[in-house]
């Protein structure tokens, strides 16, 4: 029963960094940028929903598009104003611009709201559904469906509209998208803002069950990076299957080793992963 | 509970800073002139280095309180008698939450202000570090943490006014089971402690006494201190069917802890290992849900309300434990430099260990005095079990200390 | 640039004087030492940033591995720390090549994910195993009182100077041999083009993997003088992602990758300046040397990523024109 039950949570929880991860992955699968500072996107996330339930006691399912909107604004800046000046820089410096990015939003937090820890009481924190001897906390159920929703939009977004065709095509070939009347600036733009707002979304809905603190982006950092190189680095299906996977081993590291280990077992899967992929991993537009 | 003041924060700071900026301009010559050859000092430095931001703001924010409340008391009396009226001056500076940090920040007091002591830090990890400078430069250092380890390494200058860690978690487990009427009646616990040296040492005393009472163990986990999501925990609870838990943490484990026992209807008594189990803010955010709760602690604010009112005068909220014990740091420092009539750290060192303190804020702990041994523990420290009764802390056992009786709810 | 015979001499000797203008007992002693260090750290990250340009975002791994190797030695064995520096550099060497077998291949930006979470594996279990490491409680160098220069404890601050001096001279001096050597050409000849540089005959594997392994025990000696310095430290502080393998990158890169002096000019530019930092806002003191750190490296990887040389010389060069 224990076993089943941390399954369930896992693949509750891996719902969750499937959303967070589609964000990363679509980043890197248009703008072949790896977001170093991803993590830290969700916290600002986090923070927007926090103060959205503070001062206007909007529950964090609301809250969570208030995040959305505001961290899409902020990741286009970020996207027009830093990283477009990178793309065509040697390696060390797209690696450390978005290593910068992630030391400079985790201490603005710290300096601006501080280090205590914050959460957010709401009526479902107390609740949860019984369903055949497995109980369900009723946060990871909330936060579970939302992201169902938001990666059935994403998905719908990207595959059935002529705006996820350009940015698909961009992807693909920026030339030719060039050539064929599309701004691959503008698309870069709409796609990072789109990534970081989405693992921002996550990062909302999750709050209930979680503090937020500066450093909270750190904890889902290789998490992330896990999820997105198991599915393929630029494959937003991969992500949805990448993040139930991750969420269900970490579960069971869990219930099966020491707190403290819980996610060494997902680095592992990483590094080997890393390792044996073929040829420097490719990547795989979807 | 009174806000953090700014204004007298960065007035203390800004001593400190400007004797640092002295210091750096005179390029560390003051160094060289030692201290016995000027003349009386107007003012004693006393070192300060407590959490003021992080996770454990709250306790940091609490204990300076302590400190501060005795420090304008004696200075307002006429300061130090024992050196001719000098002022008390604390050179307040934040540990942060990491101990590497509190040992820099040590290493800063230390070398640019002259202290004569350290008083904190709170959290057993960052003293830890910070006993690591303070005993290599030979300044003496007053703390309520309770790690074992603080006394177990043969240092001479530590100084500890609360029970160790063990002694406290073996009472963890004995006052809760003299509660329920004896060891026969508790048959399966669970232990959860946060990982670093505080919960590592009161989880092994509590572990001894269990064992000691051939008490089945069915749960003993460490989770780390930053520990967001508790569900794999009380998950790995749920499994265990423990019929009591012994959880030891800080203040946001505390809040995740319960909340989430509620959240899965396990109903279980939860006895408290003190820190966030008995902070003002556990009932603030708990509500009803708090009363009732038990702990255990190493001193309590009913034990000598005559000292301890005042604190709740001037900052609006019950004397937490680690307020008191900053404040009886304080004061038995105080009382040491003025039997030594010296503000040097051999003497007070000297003094700290000689003395047997009767009166001031050691009446506040258990036993009303205060005696350092060789180790630098406090013979006379008790530990005590406290009950949350209406938003105040009741110390309900052993009945010597007891003030007020337990209300059954938990046991 | 590379720095003159007249110039090292200079540096050489201005650093031998340091110590003697400040307070052998004062902060600002201690101030220098880790400037020392931290330039010794960057210039052993050099050697596979700069040389073969490997982004390395996970040097604290070696580091920790030689300081947990020489203090748990010395609290079991009562090893001296003189031969742990030996033992922790054999530790860390292993881990480097160890790591840069599953590694090699990977490019760029992969290269540098592996990295970080094989540092983020080794903070875990350094975290767990606590009857080892002392888990996240720390663990300290014994103090053993007038214990002298056997067990590497001072009573003043220059003698730590001094050995951390040492330490920079000869990493660095392990970094130039490299770049003129054979080995050095060869990482070059990889650096431009894998595939051409296995064309022209070069075991490419074995050179990345010689470089890994030299750079990651030259990090975990230091991380043994630093564990010495110290006398404490916990997995987080000395795993530390932003701590310590970033900010080595950074130093690395501020005064100019793949270049002698940089790092050196990196390290004396940096630390200073987190100093007064410290100093002047000493309430939101940690938040605001790192919010200064990622500014500083964000606003150098805009402006120019080759670092303060290139940019003194860019100068240089507008003023001439």
């Amino acid at each position: 029963m224990p076993l089943l039950q941390a399954i369930l949570d896992g693949l509750m929880l891996g719902g969750v960094y499937a959303v967070i991860s589609i964000g990363l992955t679509l980043v890197f699968g248009v703008i072949s940028i790896v977001n170093f500072a991803q993590a830290q996107f969700l916290m600002v996330g986090m923070y927007v929903a926090y103060f959205a339930w503070h001062f206007l006691g909007l529950d964090p399912i609301f809250g969570s598009v208030i995040s959305f909107i505001v961290v899409f604004l902020l990741g286009y800046g970020v996207q027009h104003l830093l990283i477009r000046r990178v793309l065509k820089a040697p390696e060390v410096a797209q690696i450390f611009l978005t290593v910068g990015l992630l030391i400079v939003l985790e201490n603005l937090a710290l300096i601006l709201v501080g280090s205590e820890f914050k959460s957010v009481q709401t009526w479902s924190q107390n609740e949860s559904l019984e369903f055949a001897g497995l109980i369900i906390s009723m946060p990871y159920a909330i936060a579970f469906l939302a992201s169902g929703v938001a990666g059935v939009m994403v998905w719908w977004l990207l595959a059935k509209t002529w705006w996820g065709r350009t940015v698909r095509a961009t992807a693909q070939d920026p030339m030719a998208a060039k050539l064929m009347g599309i701004d691959p600036e503008k698309i870069y733009r709409m796609s990072f803002g789109l990534g970081v707002a989405l693992t921002a979304f996550g990062g909302a809905v999750i709050l209930p069950y979680l503090t937020v603190s500066p450093s909270v982006g750190e904890q889902f950092g290789v998490l992330m990076f896990t999820v997105v190189v198991l599915g393929g680095l630029g494959n937003v299906l991969g992500a949805v299957v990448g993040g139930l996977a991750v969420g269900v081993i970490q579960s069971l590291s869990g219930l099966f080793l020491p707190l403290q280990l819980q996610n060494m077992v997902l680095f592992i899967v990483f590094i080997l992963t890393l390792a044996f992929r073929p040829e420097g991993l490719l990547r795989n537009k979807s | 509970m009174r806000e953090n003041n700014p204004i007298q924060t960065a007035h203390i700071h800004q001593e400190g800073r400007r004797q640092a900026l002295k210091g750096l301009s005179a390029l560390g010559l003051a160094g060289v002139l030692p201290l016995s050859a000027m003349a009386q000092p107007k003012t004693v430095n006393v070192g300060v280095i407590l959490p003021l931001s992080g996770a454990n703001a709250q306790f940091g924010i609490n204990s300076r309180q302590g400190i501060e409340l005795v420090a304008d008391e004696i200075n307002a009396a006429g300061g130090l008698k024992g050196l001719g009226g000098a002022k008390i001056n604390l050179v307040i500076a934040d540990s942060t939450s990491t101990p590497n940090n509190a040992a820099t920040v040590a290493q800063r007091l230390i070398a640019e202000n002259e202290c004569c002591a350290i008083l904190g830090a709170f959290a057993s990890s960052l003293t830890l570090a910070i006993s690591e400078v303070t005993e290599r430069r030979g300044v003496p250092l007053i703390t309520m943490s309770y790690s074992d380890q603080l006394t177990g390494r043969g240092f001479k200058n530590v100084f500890q006014v609360t029970p160790k860690g063990s002694v406290i978690g073996r009472a963890q487990f004995n006052f809760a089971a003299e509660l329920s009427g004896g060891t026969s009646k508790v048959n399966k616990v669970a232990i959860l402690f946060e990982d670093t040296a505080f919960g590592t040492s009161t989880a092994a005393g509590l572990r001894a006494a269990a064992k000691d009472a051939n008490v089945e163990i069915v749960m003993d986990e460490a989770y780390p201190l930053g520990i967001t999501d508790v569900t794999p925990l009380v998950n790995k609870l749920r499994a265990s069917k423990a019929q009591i838990v012994f959880p030891v943490s800080y203040l946001n484990d505390s809040l995740l802890i319960v909340r989430a026992l509620r959240q899965q209807k396990i109903n279980i008594p939860i006895v408290g290992g003190s820190a966030g189990y008995v902070i003002p803010d556990f009932a603030k955010a708990l509500g009803d849900y708090a009363d009732g709760v038990l702990s255990i602690c190493s001193a309590n604010y009913d034990l000598d309300t005559v000292s301890t009112e005042r604190y709740r005068k001037r900052f609006n909220a019950f004397m937490v434990h680690e307020a008191v014990e900053h404040a009886v740091s304080l004061d038995v420092l105080i009382q040491s430099i003025n039997a030594a009539k010296s503000a040097k750290t051999e003497d007070i060192t000297r003094t700290l260990r000689s003395m047997t303190f009767t009166e001031g804020w050691a009446k506040t702990m258990t036993n009303g005095k205060i005696k350092f041994d060789e180790s630098g523990l406090n013979i006379h420290a008790e530990p005590v079990m406290v009950q949350w009764q209406k938003n105040e802390l009741a110390t309900v056992w052993p009945p010597k200390f007891a003030k007020a009786k337990v209300i059954s709810r938990n046991v | 640039m590379k720095p003159s015979k007249l110039l090292i001499a200079l540096f050489l000797l201005l650093a031998l004087g340091l110590p003697w203008l400040v307070s052998g007992e004062g902060y600002s002693i201690r101030v220098l030492t880790l400037l020392m260090l931290f330039a010794a750290m960057a210039q052993a990250w050099n050697i596979v940033g700069g040389l073969a340009n490997q982004i390395s975002l996970g040097h604290a791994a070696f580091f920790g591995l030689g300081a947990y190797t020489s203090t748990i030695l010395l609290i079991r064995f009562g090893l001296s720390p003189w031969l742990g520096v030996f033992a922790g550099m054999a530790v860390a060497a292993c881990a480097g090549a160890l790591l840069s077998l599953p590694t090699m291949r990977l490019k760029g930006h992969y290269f540098a994910l592996a990295t970080l979470a094989f540092c983020e594996v080794l903070r875990a279990i350094a975290n767990s195993w606590s009857s080892l490491t002392g888990g996240p409680v720390g663990i300290s160098v014994p103090f053993v009182p007038n214990a002298g220069i056997g067990l590497m404890q001072f009573n003043s601050g220059r003698p730590s100077y001094y050995i951390m001096l040492a330490a920079v001279v000869f990493i660095t001096w392990v970094y130039w041999r490299i770049s003129t050597s054979k080995l050095g050409y060869e990482l070059r000849a990889v650096k431009a083009n894998v595939d051409s540089a296995e064309v022209i005959g070069i075991d490419t594997a074995r050179t990345k993997m010689l470089a890994a392994t030299i750079s990651a025990g030259l990090m975990g000696a230091c991380g043994v003088l630093y564990a010495q310095f110290n006398f404490f430290f916990d997995p987080d502080s000395i795993f530390s992602l932003v701590g310590i393998s970033v900010r080595v990158a950074l130093i690395c890169i501020i005064g100019g990758i793949g270049t002698v002096a940089g790092p050196i000019i990196g390290a004396f530019f940096l630390l200073p300046l987190e100093e007064i930092f410290n100093a002047t806002l000493s309430n939101k003191g940690a938040g605001v040397s790192q919010l200064a750190y990622g500014l500083i490296l964000m606003g150098i990887i805009l402006i120019e990523p080759r670092g303060l040389q290139a940019l003194f010389q860019k100068f240089m060069n507008r003023g001439r024109s």
